[in-house]
């Protein structure tokens, strides 16, 4: 089993470090010089599109914008890490993003008031909604990977097919119209001023967020004492729980200096008579529900992928084949798991895109897959098999939309965006390939 | 809507029938068959001819729903009114197909033949069998390039105008931002931008009236994309915010990306300035009675119908397409092509001249709604759904 937490990376501030020496980690602190890497690539594409925009880019308000469009490809991206990991792909992906958003849309305007006589905006009928839509992902993510793992038929050509006909099957859900209006409340999920958690919570949960790391760092080393393992020295304990709360509390404070439009916040005063100060009121919007859902979900794949069975063998499993079924793993089962998985994080990434749209069109999740691919190859996913992070991938989301928000925001047309965006994905990759055959 | 306008034309006495419900025996079918009183009271010469007239229709795509709720009823309506018989063949995507469905619908007996062709060059066998067979042939709202055929469709430029001239009414001056389609497809780059420049929009923009604030082509959106319009727009909101302008108009080219500057507004809270669109897609038409885009241009495919059944009534009596003309009263006076009733020379994009009967875009806007809910295009129920009673257009009252 050495071999296989051998490939398993892991980011050195969110979550505990690992047990064994990890490759890829360099230095006493083990921060992983990839990731760091690409957030200063990412910090680097930021600072010039501000520069180039005439210093107006990096504001709080245009970075939660960018954040929340990055959202959908991030939490669909970190599922993408395990399926290529185990050296398969989905790309069904975007389809099944559209299938699932249009069912979304149509029970809550069509079959839940119809069928179920349920009243329109009924409470609570967003989470069945949520329910039936992650079902759905299940279910195709599990009969797709029953293809790939039981019969055998090679992942490229399943999920191929899954893009076409699922992408078909879309256009019956809808008989080809777009669909709007839905529930309010499900409405939230696509993160506007309202659909954010506000300022206290956002600090309430940077305090949770801070406390996790300090204490995750102090169990580990306690853990690491216990077996045996070699520790960091204590500036490197010390000085990881700062930055990782430095970071946590920063993306906190600059959520919260995001502040409700002032429409809204006229609105808001008046329909509760609160007479706005000189200057106006200032309403912190917080983080946004979209980039909640994106942390949680990258905490539970993290945690699935280096503290579970499950991780281990999607790993072991990548790293070499044979020899993970010789160990007894059951492959074949592992395998249709990281498609089920695939397919409950697209009916996540599918509620924001319809939530963000009120509803759903026939065009939704279009080109996903390629995005989510670029993402976790960018973010350091090797098609070889076997080596691939689950936060890397989020940073490669990043990576991707920052290049398309930038380019938006200083007015560079579609055209121009695919082409730079082709560009990066080859430098990164061919960068990667490079550093990797230098330091093996 | 059909009885109304008929009666306008026929007189009180048909207004007294109309409302009654009923009637004496000679008025009755009047009442009744409205679109067939008039081609056959107008045109004499078709009304005799009609007696043998079999029309037979090609569909390239019945699945798409447009077709079989609109187009298909209006023609077959129109043609059994004037007392001709209608056949028709679906050929579901196959350019194979529709051409044993055009010989299919020779052999059956078919005098005149309208043709929506899967693929405008595959159609050519078949159309080069009716010619030898002298059947006309009308290309209906798909242009095939054969200077024999009459073509029947809209005026693509006119939607652009139509998009721009309600919005520029609306705000003369200020700051707008484009919206436009797919860089690859000639609607999105050329023809629609062409619509709106007629329209007034570069008069107004070099006579620094107008500014636009995305760059002075505007933004292109891959494949018409919602979600694709929707990510460029928040981008644009937030550099005009970062700028400290303020966005007075939009300009999308059609209702897909229309639907998602809607859905970057209200994200942004940003309100809702004037904004166009085009398709008469049921969402839009629910955005427009919301106030959340000021016009939708609609093609009406009930009108392109009936233009299209007269059209072929008339060739069966006379096939000389050149001085071929549509009934007085049958259509729509805002639809009518506005050209006239009599067809009139097209040059194709490949130079060739074909006879043509080019009907003009309905610009919808909170007043005319009515209009959408006539055509049957949406339901009073789907348009006016999350309309505040308040301040609900006429026709959600």
């Amino acid at each position: 089993m050495t071999n296989v937490a051998d490939a398993t990376p892991v980011s050195g501030q969110v979550q505990p470090p690992a047990r064994t020496s990890i490759r890829g980690l360099i230095g006493q602190t083990e921060i992983d010089l990839r990731l760091f890497g690409m957030l200063v690539a990412l910090a680097a594409i930021l600072l010039v599109f501000h520069v180039l925009s005439g210093g107006k880019l990096i504001q709080p308000a245009n970075m939660v914008t960018m954040s929340v469009q990055a959202s959908g490809i991030a939490i669909i991206a970190t599922g993408m890490v395990l399926v290529i990991v185990s050296r398969n792909i989905d790309l069904s992906v975007g389809s099944l993003v559209g299938f699932i958003a249009m069912s979304y849309a149509l029970l809550m305007t069509d079959w839940f008031p119809r069928v179920f006589g349920l009243a329109p905006a009924t409470p609570f009928e967003w989470v069945l909604a949520v329910a039936i839509g992650v079902a759905i992902g299940a279910a195709f993510g599990g009969l797709q990977g029953f293809l790939i793992a039981y019969v055998g038929i090679p992942s490229f050509i399943v999920t191929l097919g899954g893009l076409l006909s699922i992408r078909g099957l879309v256009w019956y859900l809808s008989q080809g119209a777009a669909v709007s209006g839905i529930d309010p409340t499900f409405v939230l999920i696509g993160g506007s001023a309202q659909g954010s958690v506000g300022g206290e919570l956002t600090w309430a949960l940077a305090a949770v967020g801070c406390i996790a790391i300090v204490g995750l760092l102090v169990s580990g080393r306690r853990q690491r004492r216990r077996f045996g393992f070699p520790v960091r020295p204590m500036w490197a304990e010390v000085l990881l729980s700062v930055i990782g709360c430095l970071a946590v509390l920063g993306i906190a404070a600059f959520a919260n200096a995001n502040y409700w439009p002032k429409g809204l916040t006229d609105r808001y005063a008046l329909e509760h008579g609160i007479t706005q100060p000189p200057g106006g009121l200032h309403i912190s919007t917080g983080l946004p529900f979209p980039i909640l859902l994106l942390i949680c979900v990258t905490l539970v794949m993290t945690w699935l992928s280096t503290r579970r069975r499950f991780g281990r063998y999607v790993y072991a499993y990548g790293g070499n084949p044979d020899a993970a079924e010789l160990a007894g793993i059951n492959t074949r089962w592992t395998i249709l798991k990281t498609y089920v998985l695939m397919g409950i994080l697209c009916a996540i990434a599918a509620a924001i895109a319809a939530a963000r749209l009120n509803g759903s069109t026939l065009d939704i999740g279009t080109n996903y897959e390629l995005y989510v691919i670029a993402a976790a190859v960018v973010g350091g996913t090797s098609f070889a098999g076997g080596i691939g992070s689950i936060p890397g991938a989020v940073v490669g989301a990043f990576v991707m939309a920052s290049l398309n928000y930038g380019l938006s925001f200083i007015g560079v047309n579609s055209p121009g965006q695919n082409v730079v965006n082709g560009i990066v994905l080859i430098l990164a990759v061919g960068f990667d390939t490079i550093n990797r055959r230098r330091g093996s | 809507m059909d009885i109304r306008k008929v009666a306008s034309l026929l007189g009180a006495t048909a207004i007294l029938v109309a409302a009654c419900g009923g009637g004496t025996a000679t008025t009755a079918p009047a009442a009744s068959v409205p679109a067939a009183s008039v081609p056959a009271a107008s045109a004499p010469a078709g009304s005799v001819a009609a007696t043998d007239c079999t029309v037979g229709v090609s569909w390239n795509n019945f699945q798409q729903p447009r077709w079989a709720a609109h187009d298909q009823p209006n023609i077959k309506s129109t043609v059994e009114a004037g007392g001709g018989k209608y056949i028709d063949k679906d050929a579901n995507l196959s350019n194979e197909q529709q051409l044993t469905d055009v010989d299919t619908l020779i052999s059956q007996g078919a005098k005149v033949l309208i043709l929506l062709a899967q693929d405008n060059k595959a159609i050519l066998p078949a159309l080069q069998k009716a010619k030898d067979a002298g059947i006309p042939v009308i290309a209906y709202d798909r242009l095939i390039e054969d200077p024999s055929i009459l073509y029947i469709t809209f005026d693509n430029v006119l939607v652009g105008k139509a998009e721009a001239a309600a919005v520029l009414a609306k705000v003369p001056e200020g700051n707008y931002v484009l919206i436009k389609g797919d860089p690859g497809d000639p609607n999105a780059a050329t023809f629609l931008p062409q619509g709106w420049d007629e329209a007034g929009l570069k008069t107004a923009v070099d006579g620094g009236k107008i500014k636009i604030l995305n760059g002075p082509d505007g933004t292109f959106t891959d494949a018409w994309k919602t979600e694709k319009a929707q990510q460029n727009m928040e981008a644009i909101i937030d550099k005009a915010v970062a700028d400290g302008n303020k966005i007075d108009a939009i300009l999308a080219e059609n209702d897909s990306t229309a639907l998602g500057v809607v859905a970057a507004l209200t994200a942004k809270n940003y309100g809702f300035p004037p904004l166009s669109g085009q398709d008469g897609d049921p969402a839009n038409l629910n955005n427009v009675a919301l106030g959340k885009q000021y016009v939708d241009v609609f093609k009406n495919a009930n009108e392109l119908g009936k233009a299209a059944g007269a059209a072929a009534l008339a060739l069966c009596a006379n096939p000389d397409m050149a001085s071929l003309t549509l009934p007085d009263g049958l259509m729509d006076p805002t639809v009518a092509p506005s050209a006239g009733l009599a067809a009139k020379a097209f040059t194709t994009p490949n130079g060739t001249s074909v006879q043509s009967f080019i009907l003009q875009p309905t610009p919808l806007t909170a007043e005319n709604l009515q209009t959408a809910i006539d055509a049957k295009q949406i339901t009073k129920e789907d348009l006016c759904k999350g309309v505040d009673a308040a301040t609900a257009p006429a026709a959600c009252k």
